[in-house]
């Protein structure tokens, strides 16, 4: 497999579940915001921080308001994570390397990204019809996975694509959780134990994991319990612990896979060492962004290993 | 008499589905009896359907234009081109017989001369020929074959004579689109290729494969085959990447690949470098390789003719290969088959008119505004005058041209092009189209079953590039013979014999 190919396919991956995962925080912070009860006060921009995208957004908006930051999350172009972006990223990608996909994948890739082409300015207009759009876009998104399951080998073309969707699932997965360390609580002690439960029952629904929580942890909704199966649940799948898993899988078929695989078992280590019982907004900011530090490097050494050929000549 | 020709004017040029008595020819009468079962609604429902393919498919070619590149979806017209085997057969004899001698003259220009030093090719033309690589001298590429893949264009002129237009040598493109228009007609018309005898076209990958592996220097593996490609802003971006994919070959750009001191060609992969022994070249000789051509070239890969050259990889076309598709030299090509095959022409060439013969010149000079002009080089319908539909000031621009660089211009006679019938709207209307049939030669030689059909969209219009607003047809050679023995028509389910 050409490096080139390789750094390609990982990229595409992430574009699309990033595409994804952005589309479930929308709706879901959505959500939560009309069951938030008074008192609790919640800013649109938590969005853009937990997203690492507020400084961006600064230099191209005046004001951090409804409209304008679901533009730029969903439409605008400049914003390199925004949706539209990341499928349109994702769609050049693919033509690069359409001759080790299966020619069904690019059709679809290609038609989710005529969807968002299409429609994403009608997400901008109102909570409804964005809700319907993004949802779309799901949908689109999980066709694609589909297919990619149903209908390649799972040959090293695969792995690739593999890893790059679990680095960026676990990635967006601990930015999900980090909402919570956001939003300010009303002083009532009750009621701030209401919104407590509303906003990590928001968390679960973001990441389509409640009704697997509930089956698999238990009816009440308790920020450690949630904490600790979102980070630690071996099962899964948007869980941190089994993204790494499955990065693990993935680096264990190709070759020279001694380095990544060190430092994922390294992140791994240090998500098992975590205190998980301080949920005080800035230990659980501090420890989510201690993670988000072990995936970095994890990428850093994923591209070192495999796509350097091809960066070397890129950058004489 | 069907309803879909009424009122159809097919006196004016020669019509490749219709004849001038407005029956249908007897290879496309099939199509017709099932064209007119299909109301006006039927049959626009089915064009939408192709435009939804084509759509989601993202069968796109780039266009260069000011604005930027457009990605432009590939206009296709749902009525195909029909020819008999018959005539067919005969063309494709033609073909053969053309780029066997074609490949004949190209090693003899690269190494004795012999056809220069026999007086029929002139030295001067030789001389001033831009393809001529002197880099290539002396070089005996496997089967003495230059050219593996080669696409011609052919005409045919208002009384059904159907002629050799130009021979692409170089980097020519199509083929994929030959491939999906047939994938899009079988989706759409599924019964028709149930009722007639149709010739099938898909080989073509698997026979580019067995060309393209031929020239492999290692022997028993399996050879490593990489499609050279400039990349995704290359117009023909998608062709590359669909042959690749179609022949299990990596689709490599030329910062992938790299030339070590042993003088073979590598490409870099997540494990290292592995050696590749066959490289496809879908970029001009110019950009092939900065240390012998152009240094500024950032599309190619160093020291790929050094390797080439030591007989470590195979390249197809050969670099230098293009110096026979050159207008001038085009014009000398029936003595070229003559002298290297000792057999005439079967397709004949348009007459042509050479500005570097004072004569020729002359009279192109004094009749511009009946002749179509264009330079020795360029491709892709650029650099062309169209006398008649030329303004005085554009022919007073090409007369000056002329002038100053005779040996680059030549001028054929304005032709009648066929039309074919292409639906617009909700009925049929004539338009212009030509044919380009791939050929392949290594130490095989292959034909494509037809060809791409390229066709004007605009009325009237004579210019049928892509890059230019022309659109295609699926091409389909018909057995009109068997077709008419019913009780030979035995076909299983998925429409084969």
């Amino acid at each position: 497999m050409l490096s080139r190919v390789a750094e390609n396919l990982y990229w595409m991956a992430r574009y699309l579940e990033r595409a994804e995962n952005t589309a479930r925080f929308i709706n879901s912070t959505t959500q939560v915001l009309l069951d938030l009860p008074r008192g609790a006060s919640f800013g649109w921009d938590v969005l853009l921080k937990v997203a690492g995208l507020d400084a961006l957004y600064d230099k191209h908006y005046a004001s951090a308001n409804e409209a304008d930051i679901m533009r730029f999350l969903i439409l605008d172009e400049r914003n390199p994570g925004s949706i539209l972006a990341s499928i349109h990223g994702a769609r050049e990608n693919t033509r690069t390397f359409r001759e080790v996909l299966p020619m069904e994948i690019w059709e679809r890739i290609n038609a989710l990204y005529l969807y968002i082409r299409d429609n994403a300015a009608r997400a901008t207009h109102g909570r409804s019809q964005r809700y319907e759009v993004l949802n779309g876009v799901i949908e689109r998104r999980q066709s694609v996975i589909g297919l990619l399951m149903g209908s390649m080998s799972q040959d090293l073309a695969y792995q690739f694509l593999k890893l790059g969707r679990s680095l960026e699932r676990a990635d967006m997965s601990t930015r999900i959780v980090d909402v919570n360390s956001a939003v300010r609580l009303p002083e009532d002690a009750a009621a701030a134990d209401t919104a407590r439960e509303r906003l990590w029952m928001n968390t679960l629904n973001a990441l389509s994991a409640y009704q697997m929580y509930r089956q698999h942890v238990g009816v009440h909704v308790e920020g450690p319990a949630v904490f600790r199966y979102l980070l630690l649940d071996p099962h899964f799948p948007r869980s941190v612990a089994h993204c790494l898993g499955e990065i693990e899988g993935c680096l264990s078929v190709l070759v020279n896979y001694q380095m990544p695989l060190n430092i994922a078992r390294h992140a791994w280590r240090r998500l098992e060492g975590m205190n998980l019982d301080d949920l005080s907004p800035a230990s659980l900011h501090e420890q989510l962004d201690l993670i988000q530090a072990d995936l970095g490097e994890l990428h850093n050494a994923i591209s070192r290993q495999y796509f350097s050929l091809h960066q070397q000549t890129q950058q004489q | 008499m069907t309803a879909l020709a009424r009122d159809y004017p097919s006196k004016d040029f020669f019509d490749e589905l219709i004849s001038p008595d407005g029956q249908p020819r007897p290879a496309a009468r099939t199509l017709f009896q099932h064209l007119d079962a299909l109301d006006a609604a039927g049959l626009d429902e089915r064009r939408q359907a192709v435009n939804a393919a084509i759509m989601t498919t993202g069968i796109t070619f780039t266009v260069y234009s000011e604005a930027g590149n457009i990605d432009r979806a590939w206009p296709f017209d749902i009525i195909p081109r029909v020819m008999s085997k018959k005539e067919w057969t005969r063309i494709e004899a033609g073909l053969k017989q053309r780029l066997t001698a074609l490949n004949c003259f190209i090693n003899d220009l690269y190494n004795e001369q012999r056809i220069v030093k026999d007086g029929v090719f002139p030295l001067e033309v030789l001389e001033g020929s831009k393809n001529f690589r002197a880099q290539c001298k002396g070089m005996t590429p496997r089967f003495g074959v230059w050219a593996h893949v080669c696409g011609t264009d052919l005409v045919r002129d208002g009384d059904g004579t159907v002629y050799v237009l130009e021979d692409n040598l170089r980097v020519p493109s199509g083929v994929s689109y030959m491939l999906e228009n047939r994938q899009l007609m079988k989706r759409l018309f599924p019964e028709l290729f149930q009722a007639s005898d149709i010739l099938p076209v898909d080989d073509y990958p698997t026979r580019l494969y067995d060309t393209l592996a031929a020239l492999s220097p290692r022997r028993g593996d399996r050879p490593v085959l990489a499609v050279l490609t400039p990349g995704i802003f290359n117009s023909a971006y998608f062709e590359h990447s669909y042959l690749a994919q179609k022949m299990g070959a990596f689709l490599v750009e030329g910062s992938d690949l790299v030339v070590q001191a042993d003088d073979c060609v590598y490409m870099k992969t997540i494990s290292g470098l592995r050696r590749v022994d066959v490289i496809y070249r879908r970029i001009d000789d110019d950009f092939l390789d900065p240390e012998a051509f152009r240094p500024d070239s950032t599309l190619g890969v160093k020291g790929l003719m050094r390797a080439w050259r030591a007989g470590n990889v195979g390249i197809a076309n050969a670099p230098g290969a293009g110096v026979a598709d050159d207008k001038v030299v085009y014009a000398f090509i029936p003595k070229v088959i003559q002298y290297y095959l000792d057999e005439a022409p079967i397709l004949p060439n348009v007459p042509s008119y050479l500005c570097m013969y004072s004569e020729d010149r002359d009279y192109v000079l004094a009749n511009l505004d009946k002749l179509v002009v264009k330079p020795a080089n360029e491709s892709g319908g650029y650099g062309m005058l169209i006398g008649p539909r030329a303004t005085p000031e554009e022919r007073a621009h090409f007369a000056e041209l002329i002038r100053e660089n005779p040996r680059n211009y030549m001028a054929q006679p304005t032709l009648a092009l066929s039309t074919a019938p292409t639906l617009v709207g909700d009925h049929m209307e004539p338009r212009h189209l030509d044919l380009r049939p791939f050929i392949l030669q290594s130490d095989k030689l292959y034909c494509t079953t037809g060809g791409l059909t390229r066709v004007a969209m605009q009325a009237g219009s004579l210019v049928v590039n892509s890059s230019q607003g022309g659109g295609a047809k699926d091409t389909w050679i018909v057995d009109v013979e068997e077709e008419q023995s019913q009780d030979s028509r035995h076909k299983t389910q998925d429409g084969k014999p």
